[in-house]
């Protein structure tokens, strides 16, 4: 016997933003590249 | 502890439990008590699989981390948001549509029963192996600095937490860490603020985050490439991605969190919202370990933050009284020196900041010489070659300098970083144990409400086992640490089947299930025969897992006799 398991109310349901998927994954990666961007001039910027 | 710390503790403890159990009233058949009906938002998955990842030691050791090496740590979660992207992408929709309790449930839909099973029991050796240490390892820190005893913490924390992870199920383990990460954060922002606020009137923050800067604890991002280097930015990246795509790919524990979800879309949210939040809040931690680096330029840290091995060193005669006073002197002269370089900074003159933050450097190293051989003492005294104090740090700072109703604060933090990745690793142990081996192999047609009670009594059991094996955790001694390694070596595997059953339509399920082997002995021989930082075991063992599992398929099609004889 198989244990029943609800199916997800939609398999293809859009973000809430930016209207695909693939934008959000893209501006989840700009988000990353900034942060680490932003972390290295922090050090640069406090480190004499 | 005061009584304000007390109430706060005891009062965070039973409003979480509370709390938990209230949302959970309805978790009457397997399918609420494992997957919460598949009716969670996005922003409790998120929260869960944060407050499950953010465990008690880790929240203790990374602020004394930082104060030891600097905010370079930070740069080990750079391919967290990566391996979510991908994970969105990839095994969000297919767990989702493959309509499984758990992600080995899937490799039999896709491979065979063999290989299922192999994976399943991988993750109950790895998981088992760690629970009883992420029970006792915030005990005895507790213990050493509090006075506790560490079987009566490790009996509140795994018994509040069996109580509510059996009566409630996955949805109470899910919203108990939604309060637990808002605890954890309270804690952490306020620690930061006071331990600003602790620094002596003329040093600012500004000084404080040039003092740093000046000793070398400003290196969040290192960009030279070196393999034997455990946290650079291309180990991050690429290791890290690598360990967090095995992590939240693979491991039940963070799996069961976005099964949860009541589409992929709000899957796929709860793990995005990780790969933003995730990066921030691990600097935040390190920034607070920093900032009390530069609270001890001013205020004399102890030789050793571990009391009970300082207590000993301080018995120990003339060898400890050498190096105690070098101690005091070179921090004296730190101090001083420190206080020239702000003095000079505030002045503007070039020559004179370029004189001063020489003697700094020069003065920062000489008391951190001196307080290496402190350590050396404690170890030489301990007879034990890796002692070290860092998990120390921080809560020293805690109980020794916060206020009343603070340390009350953090102490629920630590409590609540312990319990919501327990809570999670004994659900996710039990599932795995009802689901992929009890149903499977033992009972395949039983009534739904039996699955149920097996499930309770699958995490009731896990629960005993976490606190028996925590009971044992002080005669376990320098084993924690090779647990704690040996547990870092099945990801590589597990994500290397995850990578052949996504991505590789050819491959058999003999393929997958040497492919396994092959790439666990590949991870144990490379661990053993080289020195590569552990970050890479995880690329190692995945890349040998693919390599054997495509090779070996292609010759079972070739030689379909011969291979599966």
């Amino acid at each position: 016997m198989r244990l029943p398991v609800k199916e997800p109310a939609s398999c293809e349901e859009p973000p809430p933003f930016l209207g695909s998927w693939g934008r959000v994954y893209g501006a989840v990666l700009l988000y990353l590249a900034s942060l680490i961007a932003l972390f290295y001039l922090f050090g640069k910027l406090f480190t004499p | 502890m005061r009584p304000l710390d007390w109430s706060i503790l005891i009062g965070s403890l039973v409003l979480v439990v509370v709390y938990g159990l209230w949302r959970s009233r309805d978790s009457g058949t397997v399918n609420k008590y494992l997957l919460a009906g598949k009716t969670m938002p996005w922003y409790a998955m998120a929260l869960s699989i944060m407050a499950t990842q953010a465990s008690a030691i880790t929240f203790i050791s990374t602020t004394g981390q930082s104060y030891v090496d600097g905010m370079r740590f930070v740069q080990f979660y750079f391919g967290l948001p990566l391996a979510m992207v991908i994970l969105c992408a990839t095994a969000v929709p297919i767990f989702h549509r493959a309509n499984v309790y758990t992600a080995y449930e899937y490799l039999e839909q896709r491979f065979d029963a063999k290989t299922r099973a192999l994976v399943s029991v991988i993750f109950l050796i790895q998981r088992g192996l760690a629970i009883g240490v992420a029970l006792y390892a915030p005990a005895i820190v507790l213990t050493v600095l509090l006075g506790w005893p560490d079987r009566l913490t490790t009996i509140v924390m795994g018994g509040l937490v069996v109580l509510y992870t059996t009566i409630g199920g996955i949805k109470a383990v899910t919203w108990t860490d939604v309060q637990q990460m808002v605890v954890m954060m309270t804690g952490l922002v306020a620690a930061l603020v006071t331990a600003v606020w602790l620094l002596p009137a003329e040093v600012s923050f500004l000084d404080a985050v040039r003092l740093a800067g000046a000793s070398g604890k400003l290196n969040p991002v290192v960009t030279r490439l070196d393999w034997n280097d455990r946290y650079n930015l291309w180990s991050g990246l690429l290791g890290g991605m690598f360990l967090a795509l095995a992590y939240f790919g693979c491991d039940q524990s963070q799996v069961q969190r976005y099964l949860t979800g009541r589409s992929i879309a709000q899957s796929r949210l709860s793990l995005l919202f990780n790969a933003a939040a995730k990066v921030p809040m691990q600097f935040l931690i390190l920034f607070i370990g920093t900032i009390v680096f530069v609270f001890y330029i001013f205020e004399k840290p102890p030789l050793v933050f571990q009391p009970v091995e300082l207590a000993r060193l301080e018995n120990s005669g003339a060898a400890y009284r050498q190096v105690a006073e070098r101690y005091e002197a070179a921090f004296e002269e730190r101090r001083e020196a420190a206080r020239g370089l702000l003095e000079a900074r505030r002045k503007g003159e070039a020559s004179r900041v370029a004189q001063s933050l020489e003697r700094y450097r020069e003065a920062d190293r000489d008391f951190e010489a001196a307080r290496q051989e402190g350590l050396r003492l404690a170890r030489e005294e301990r007879n034990q070659p890796g002692f070290n104090d860092t998990n120390y740090i921080f809560l020293g700072f805690v109980t020794r300098y916060l206020p009343a109703g603070l340390v009350g604060l953090v102490m629920a933090a630590i409590f609540a970083a312990a319990m919501s990745s327990i809570s999670a690793e004994i659900n996710s142990l039990a599932t795995v144990s009802v689901i992929d081996i009890y149903q499977r192999h033992f009972r395949r047609q039983a009534p739904d409400a039996h699955y149920l009670k097996a499930a309770r009594l699958a995490t009731i059991f896990w629960g005993a086992y976490a606190v028996i094996t925590a009971e044992f955790g002080s005669s376990l001694g320098a084993l924690i640490e090779a647990v704690n390694i040996l547990g870092s070596y099945f990801y590589g595997g597990l994500l290397g089947v995850f990578v052949l059953a996504f991505y590789f339509k050819q491959v058999t399920g003999n393929g997958a299930f040497y492919g396994v082997l092959a790439g666990e002995a590949a991870i144990f021989l490379v661990a053993h025969l080289t020195g590569i930082s552990f970050l890479w075991y995880n690329v190692v063992g995945c890349l040998v897992v693919i390599a054997v599992g495509v090779g070996l398929s292609r010759l079972e099609r070739a030689f379909p006799a011969r291979v599966t004889a």
